[in-house]
């Protein structure tokens, strides 16, 4: 069940070297003209999202149903045929459609300009100026439709495992060096990343269920599955219709249990053992609740071999820590093996998110916080993400830098805010600090207010004196509006958190 | 003794003052942008004058931008680089709008009497109309022919097409709102938003859409952009002004009072309601603010003797103006203060998570979770 995808440009020879490399390897090819071709049959507008995008409108929230059904549409179908077998598929976006699974081998295909430009020439017969102005719009609309799908850089050649250029290398050339490529251990199939490749297509399948129902299909939903256990989170607005999503689900195959969660947004919590009587997990509870949050669960599997390979690298020893690096689940690891025995305090974890309805998904990443970084969606939005006590076997210096580091690169790469459950309390309750806060803000707000209206006369004669005095006015109408924003936001803030109001 | 120009602050008026911030808080957090279009002529219906109420909300919403771009910055909506070409033409457009006002009203000053500050109170509610009702309309008109056009309909691209073919150069590119503009056009907006922040108070509504339509920006971007550029164009306003001497720092403090709790009140509501509804609910407040301001400009026309209407009308119309304009407000307050507590309350209720019996092995495994 190996997969191949393969990202090309319009006039480029992805779609050669897809069809030689298939032969070559004996696997099945598949374009993305099949997959919207089969996705229209099946009812969604891909050549409204086409359009839509493309021409900038503003995408209606009906529209970005659509786009989400397209999503999953895209995920399930390559998920249905990769389980039967190889496949090398091509199109612009196929080295995304299938997050934090390791086996696949992502291709950047790209060809010379010139070469592109005189393919266009010949086939559309075009002057040299249109079908160089032809190639380049085509090549910005599948950015800015990469960018809108998954906010993404389609020229991100970190994206690719790597490129081929048909100038310096033929078609024939092209395949076997991918073909090799393919062979080497990073990209065969192992247990753990088949049952990722089953996560992907059971959450796409209930996605695709949810949208196609008429019950159903307007409502916003975010779905994971984890190994039969599908978690569906959906928006306070929605509350009626979801009642009908259980039965939506009701007959599709491979659905163990179902947790369904109303919720405004999303926080993800990072640790690598939990435990559901920790103070800083009540505090994120309390967070969660305060904001009608689900709180999604990443299991960070300390492997020091991630940070090996990466200080010196040691590709021999790639094909561990990449195992279930992106998001893979590994459940024959000794590291796993040993957390499981000792329950790592996931379910029980799950269980207290449960019971308070605040249950996300749960995930399990193996590695270091490149790893973690590559793993998380960049097109999912959280309210907070929360890193808790994470690389557990590192010494305490260490655990701390390594801690701190990963808190900078989730900032850097996520646009939310990232926090230590240390600071949890601190930040987002309330607590003597904000208690402190309240009412040295309450304070300031006080005299402010009383200076100004017990003074009211002297002041306003002041702020329209001629003359030098004028400066004098300026520069204090200038300074103090900031201020007294600042100091009487400062205590509606506070106040408004002391009620539970954010 | 307060100086002429400054109104006699009591209890009542105080109060008044604040509930404007607050339902204008209130409208701002939940539209995105705005909130003067409520404030500024709210003020001048309790009998502020019209240069001072723009003065004072322009100084009010230097401080609560400065506090909002900051959160907006931090959620990577802000395109600075976008801000700063609008800000060159801006602070043109503020400073020109200014100088208008100050002409203006000194004009008003040579009628005396009743007829001071006419001028410029008429000139501020003409540009009023005619700008708000234009985008209001336009509002609604698009949510009819998106609800029409179904799923594919959204915001026309036709003025960005357009703008795109025409090749002005040198073009900019824009990193974070990842579009590429014309200089020109970016210049041409940013003094009209200017300018218009300058007269009524109300940039925002010019600026976003501005940004949206014409530029192309994604809506989160626009807001927090527009946002940012207030922060300086709101200094500039309030620098300009307070060098007029037209600021009434007791009205600004009251708008802060009200409107920084209001805002928090108005940006829950969008977590909890459709989107087109924000935009209906957005298109039908600033339509009645409009037909609220309109009424009032007979009264200005009457004071400046352009027209021969009966002086008795003048409070009748004024009354209306006012009842229109809190009609407005506390109508749109009220129906997301409505929709917020209902969510409140909803959150209350349902606590727990749905558990859902899929297969009847599901209910087993949940059990067995939750045990």
């Amino acid at each position: 069940m190996q997969i191949i995808c393969i990202s090309r440009s319009s006039y480029g020879y992805g779609k050669e070297l897809a069809e030689k490399l298939a032969e070559k390897l004996g696997y099945r090819c598949l374009a993305r003209e099949d997959l919207t071709d089969r996705a229209t049959h099946a009812g969604i507008p891909v050549g409204k999202l086409e359009t839509a995008v493309l021409k900038r409108q503003a995408v209606s929230e009906s529209l970005a149903l659509e786009m989400d059904r397209f999503k999953a549409f895209m995920t399930a179908s390559l998920c249905e045929e990769a389980r039967s077998g190889g496949l090398v598929y091509h199109g612009r976006t196929g080295h995304l459609v299938l997050p934090g699974l390791t086996h696949v081998l992502r291709v950047r295909a790209i060809a010379d300009m010139e070469e592109r430009i005189r393919m266009a020439m010949r086939r559309m017969n075009l002057s040299r100026e249109k079908a160089k102005s032809y190639v380049e719009e085509v090549d910005e609309d599948r950015r800015r439709w990469t960018r809108f799908l998954y906010n993404v850089n389609w020229d991100d050649s970190s994206l690719y495992d790597i490129t081929v250029n048909s100038a310096h290398l033929s078609v024939e050339n092209s395949a076997t060096a991918i073909m090799h490529m393919a062979a080497l251990p990073e990209f065969q199939a192992t247990p753990a990343s088949r049952r990722v490749l089953e996560n992907l297509l059971l959450s796409a399948r209930c996605r695709l269920a949810i949208g196609k129902d008429e019950r159903t299909r307007d409502i916003k939903v975010s779905i994971s599955a984890q190994e039969g256990s599908v978690s569906v989170t959906y928006l306070p607005r929605d509350a009626r219709k979801a009642e009908a999503i259980p039965h939506v689900l009701e007959g599709l195959e491979g659905i163990r249990s179902l947790v369904m969660t109303l919720a405004t947004t999303s926080i993800l919590y990072v640790q690598e053992r939990f435990d559901p009587q920790a103070p800083s997990f009540g505090h994120l509870v309390e967070v969660a609740e305060k904001w009608n949050a689900a709180v999604e669960i990443v299991r960070l599997v300390d492997d020091p071999g991630a940070e090996a390979s990466t200080s010196e690298p040691d590709y021999a020893a790639l094909p561990i820590s990449r195992e279930g690096g992106d998001g893979g689940i590994l459940d024959d690891t000794p590291a796993l093996e040993d957390c499981e025995e000792k329950g790592c305090g996931v379910p029980e974890t799950l269980s207290r998110l449960i019971e308070v309805g605040r249950a996300g998904a749960v995930r399990t990443v193996v590695g270091g916080a490149q790893e973690l970084a590559a793993s998380l969606s960049r097109t999912e939005q959280y309210s907070l993400v929360v890193v808790g006590d994470v690389f557990m076997s590192r010494g305490a210096a260490v655990r701390k830098r390594m801690k701190r580091d990963l808190v900078s690169l989730l900032m850097d790469g996520l646009r939310s805010p990232v926090i230590g459950t240390e600071d949890l309390k601190q930040q987002y309750l309330f607590g003597a600090k904000q208690w402190v806060s309240l009412g040295l803000f309450g304070l300031a707000t006080a005299l402010i207010y009383y200076a100004v209206f017990t003074f009211q006369e002297p002041l306003m004669n002041f702020l329209v004196a001629p003359g030098s005095t004028r400066f004098a006015a300026t520069a204090f109408v200038c300074l103090f509006a900031p201020l007294a924003a600042y100091v009487i936001g400062g205590f509606a803030h506070n106040l408004l958190k002391l009620i539970k109001f954010e | 003794m307060i100086t002429g120009q400054f109104i006699e602050l009591t209890w009542s008026i105080a109060g008044q003052v604040a509930l404007l911030g607050f339902i204008g808080g209130v409208l701002s957090g939940f539209i995105g942008s705005g909130g003067a279009f409520f404030m500024t002529p709210g003020m001048m219906n309790l009998g502020v004058l019209g240069p001072v109420a723009v003065a004072s909300n322009i100084t009010h919403k230097f401080g609560k931008a400065l506090i909002g771009s900051k959160k907006h910055g931090e959620l990577g909506n802000v395109d600075k680089k976008l801000s700063m070409f609008m800000l060159i033409t801006a602070a043109v457009g503020i400073r020109l709008a200014v100088w208008v006002m100050k002409a203006l009203t000194g004009s008003g000053d040579s009628h005396g009497g009743g007829g001071k500050s006419a001028g410029a109170d008429l000139y501020i509610s003409v540009v009023f109309v005619g700008i708000l009702a234009v985008v209001s309309i336009s509002m609604l008109k698009d949510i009819l022919s998106s609800r029409k056009g179904g799923e594919g309909a959204g915001p026309s691209t036709r003025i960005v097409d357009f703008l795109g073919r025409l090749k002005m150069y040198p073009k900019i590119y824009f990193p974070v709102a990842d579009v590429t503009v014309s200089l020109w056009v970016v210049l041409i907006c940013g003094l009209a938003t200017g300018y218009l922040a300058g007269t009524i108070g109300v940039g925002g509504f010019i600026g976003v859409p501005a940004m949206i339509y014409v530029f192309g920006v994604p809506a989160a971007v626009a807001a927090g952009s527009e946002l940012y550029l207030a922060v300086f164009m709101g200094a500039f306003g309030a620098l300009n002004y307070a060098w007029e001497g037209m600021v009434d720092i007791r009205l600004s403090l009251l708008l802060f009072a009200g409107s920084l709790i209001g805002v928090y009140v108005g940006a829950y509501g969008t977590k909890v309601v459709r989107e087109v509804f924000i935009r209906m609910v957005t298109a039908v407040i600033i339509l009645l603010c409009v037909v609220s301001r309109a009424i009032a400009i007979p009264v200005y026309l009457q004071k400046l003797g352009l027209i021969g209407m009966d002086p008795s009308w003048n409070p009748i119309l004024n009354s209306a103006s006012k009842g229109m304009l809190y009609v407005s407000g506390l109508s749109g307050g009220l129906l997301i203060l409505y929709f917020v507590i209902k969510a409140w309350l909803a959150r209350r209720r349902i606590q727990a998570s749905l558990f859902a019996q899929v297969p009847e092995n599901a209910r087993k495994g949940l059990a067995q979770t939750s045990a």
